[in-house]
């Protein structure tokens, strides 16, 4: 909130709590219902309570920080903070498939098809031209060309919906070879650090949908862009990891 | 009103927030550890209808909610929140409204945490979830566990950037580095901790709830996978976890006993570039001490023996700093500074005990007995939670503008200090002769029943003292008398620059410090000699 002077009346917000209540209902509650109980209606009771809290939480929340124009813009540092964290998520990731693979007989384990390289190959080239595309974005916003901003974005957010899709698209034919999760290690291994990866292409998908809705209202935040852009990058750079380690190893 | 404390985003309030739900969850974990005493009295079934799997459910809720709930958010959250930003003179944190998430994410923890104790199959894992039990054969709610890790993980690391940020970036105008308050350093200490190491203890949990309910194979050694890679993310992440709870703890007791004793901190730069960040860096390479009887190979277990060793020597340059602030002060006791320098001692009993079980030779005797447990119960449990108290005490006028009753507080910790000791010496001595952990019965060591009984009444005396603390601040913040501006006479911008309790936006003015200034400086600053 407000930095810049000093403030005479207790600050608050109500997306916060709301936010936070939504993830209360819809992660913790809904899946242990649905998965240590086995209850599907209570899962979808859960869900169906916390889902729209959480989206309203964060178009709220999203409402109140574009519009602010006092703040200092600390997300922009507070960003490459964070993502040292989502980095130790994946190194994390790696360090367990490490142990798996180096202190198996045998790799790949039994039952483990081909993976082709064709493909990843493709979406490393599409991830990558999205990071482009989305700096072209940065450039048109700080020359103040709002509608050339509004079309990067949206050819970024395409091509990162391409890349989701190839995704599904990989994991549609390995899971039809009998390839799924339980496998064996190295299953376990390509769908968890594939598949967290996809989750932050989601995330950061979705991200751009809220700078991409205020900026059609003609509201662009600066602040928010580049921290977005910042978080995007990121995602683009662990792709790289994933590939060598994943399919090219 | 209530609008402006349920939606604040204000650090003060969040921080007392974070207060009331540490100290709720601290009052429930302490009953729970009552049972667990009272239990464990007799041999056999000694609470009528208390088998071993509510005994179980105990242990559990007892561990997961006094790190996670209390310690790590009493000390990180509550005082980093409250403290930290008045401190450096600066109106808020950097990410108000993060700040508010990430407490509302912790008291849902605890809703999580609390609700164990009625939803059928509560999970009965330890604090510690170890495979193949958490993710194989317990019937009990293994994703209740993750997703209470999950959500005060997640908050610690919330937390972290906020006040990474905040520090860096929100410092009065003309505060140097060097200027900070100790505090303020070991926070910095305890959240770069929380941001790298956290995630790793998020994303094991990630797995065992993947492999419980998926069906992955992460640690299903049939599949190909490894129970010990659980073990050891765990611990990479729990062993500085320890440290996340101490250097706060060290940071509260340097504030008031150079407060209360006049005197500057003794070696200040050693003590924040040697001392805490000393831990800091070696935190991390320790925690295969925790697997020593794992079946790890020898020349790791040897080689973390070292480290874990070495990190004494920072955690002394921390303790030379405490001890030499007293020398040749004018000390005066107050409550706060009675938990704080009683602390002292504690440390003393909980580090010399921690150092023959940082021997892998002597470990393969002490491993899963009592003398573990009484070991971190003191290092951990008691000197922390005495930090708190000890902060909760000295900044109590500062948070609520009235004093707490003297006399109440010092009965309240002769009694808690008297009752930790009666509680965990029996202890070390019986696990010392082999008593194992965990255990629900003890029928085949008769001969331990009298130390059983004199740690129960030890955690009497601790709960007679927990009822009179809570009595006090609770009548003294609303009938207390009214404090006196700065009652311990600091140097500290809260103290010196702010109202009690301080209002929106903290300064009336933004302070500005001069090159000069120093917040553990008492003495006239200019230098007369001939």
């Amino acid at each position: 909130m407000a930095q810049s002077h000093v403030e005479h009346h207790w600050e608050y917000s109500y997306y916060p709590l709301i936010l936070a209540a939504g993830i209360f209902f819809a992660v913790p509650l809904a899946f242990a219902s649905m998965f240590q109980y086995e209850n599907g209606l209570m899962a979808a009771i859960f869900a169906g309570i916390g889902v729209p809290l959480i989206v309203i939480g964060i178009a709220g929340w999203t409402a109140e920080g574009i519009s602010d124009k006092q703040g200092q813009g600390y997300a922009v540092s507070g960003i490459p903070i964070f993502i040292v964290s989502e980095a130790m998520i994946f190194l994390c990731l790696f360090i367990s498939y490490w142990m798996l693979r180096l202190s198996a007989p045998e790799w790949p384990p039994e039952g483990s098809p081909e993976i082709g390289v064709g493909l990843p190959i493709i979406m490393t080239f599409v991830l990558v031209a999205s990071s482009f595309t989305y700096h072209f974005g940065e450039i048109k916003m700080e020359a103040e060309d709002g509608s050339g901003f509004i079309k990067w974005l949206i050819i970024s957010m395409v091509l990162g919906t391409v890349f989701l899709l190839m995704t599904g698209y990989e994991y549609n034919h390995l899971l039809s070879q009998g390839f799924g999760w339980g496998t064996n290690a190295k299953s376990t291994a390509f769908y968890s650090i594939t598949g967290f990866h996809a989750s932050h292409v989601l995330v950061g998908l979705c991200i751009f949908l809220t700078v991409l809705i205020p900026a059609f209202a003609g509201n662009i935040n600066q602040t928010f862009v580049k921290s977005a852009g910042i978080y995007w990058h990121f995602v683009d750079i662990v792709w790289f990891f994933v590939v060598s380690q994943i399919y090219l190893w | 009103m209530i609008k402006e404390w349920l939606f604040t985003t204000d650090h003060k309030r969040v921080g007392i927030l974070y207060l009331v739900g540490s100290l709720a969850a601290f009052a429930v974990a302490g009953i729970v550890a009552l049972l667990i005493r009272w239990e464990l009295t007799g041999i056999g079934e000694t609470i009528g209808g208390v088998g071993p799997d509510d005994y179980n459910f105990w242990l559990y809720f007892h561990g997961a909610a006094m790190i996670l709930a209390f310690l790590i958010p009493g000390l990180t959250g509550f005082l980093a929140n409250y403290l930290v930003p008045l401190m450096i003179g600066a109106h808020d944190v950097a990410f108000p409204r993060v700040n508010a998430f990430s407490v509302w994410l912790f008291w849902f923890a605890i809703v999580i945490a609390l609700l164990s104790f009625v939803i059928p199959d509560p999970p009965d894992i330890m604090w510690t979830g170890y495979p193949p039990y958490s993710s194989e054969f317990s019937p009990g709610n293994t994703a209740f566990y993750v997703f209470t890790v999950h959500l005060i993980g997640f908050s610690s690391i919330l937390g972290a950037v906020n006040f990474l940020c905040t520090v860096i970036y929100m410092r009065a105008p003309g505060m140097k580095w060097n200027q900070l308050n100790f505090f303020v350093w070991t926070i910095l200490g305890a959240f770069v901790i929380q941001l790298i190491f956290v995630p790793v203890l998020a994303s094991s949990v990630t797995l065992l709830l993947t492999d419980k309910y998926f069906g992955t194979a992460f640690f299903v050694p049939a599949n190909g996978g490894d129970v010990l890679l659980y073990q050891n993310l765990f611990w990479f992440y729990s062993h500085p976890a320890v440290y996340v709870i101490l250097l706060p703890a060290v940071g509260v007791m340097m504030e008031i006993i150079s407060n209360m004793s006049k005197n500057p901190i003794f070696n200040y730069k050693a003590a924040v570039y040697g001392g805490v960040w000393g831990v800091v860096v070696l935190g991390s390479d320790v925690w295969v001490h925790h697997l020593y009887t794992s079946g790890l190979a020898d020349w790791i277990r040897i080689g973390m023996m070292v480290t874990t060793l070495i990190i004494s020597i920072p955690i002394g340059l921390l303790i030379i700093s405490l001890v030499g602030t007293l020398f040749r002060g004018s000390i005066k006791y107050s409550t706060g500074m009675l938990y704080a320098t009683s602390n002292l001692f504690l440390i003393l009993v909980g580090g010399l005990t921690g150092i023959p079980l940082a021997m892998t030779s002597l470990t393969l005797h002490l491993a899963e007995t009592y003398f573990v447990m009484a070991h971190f119960h003191f290092i951990m449990g008691i000197m922390a939670t005495f930090a708190v108290f000890a902060g909760i005490y000295h900044w109590f006028p500062k948070m609520t503008g009235r004093m707490y009753s003297e006399k109440l507080g010092v009965i309240g910790f002769v009694l808690n200090f008297v009752g930790v000791n009666l509680t965990f010496w029996p202890l070390f001595y019986i696990g010392f002769l082999g008593m194992p952990r965990r255990y629900y019965d003890y029928a085949m060591f008769p001969e331990f029943e009298p130390f059983q009984v004199m740690a129960t009444v030890g955690a009497i005396v601790v709960a007679v003292s927990m009822a009179l603390n809570f009595y006090n601040w609770i009548v003294s913040a609303i009938f207390g008398e009214k404090a006196p501006e700065n009652p311990w006479g600091s140097n500290s911008l809260e103290w010196t620059h702010c109202q009690s309790p301080p209002g929106p936006g903290n300064f009336p003015k933004l302070p500005k410090v001069s090159s000069k200034w120093h917040p553990h400086e008492y003495k006239p600053q200019v230098i007369e000699w001939v």
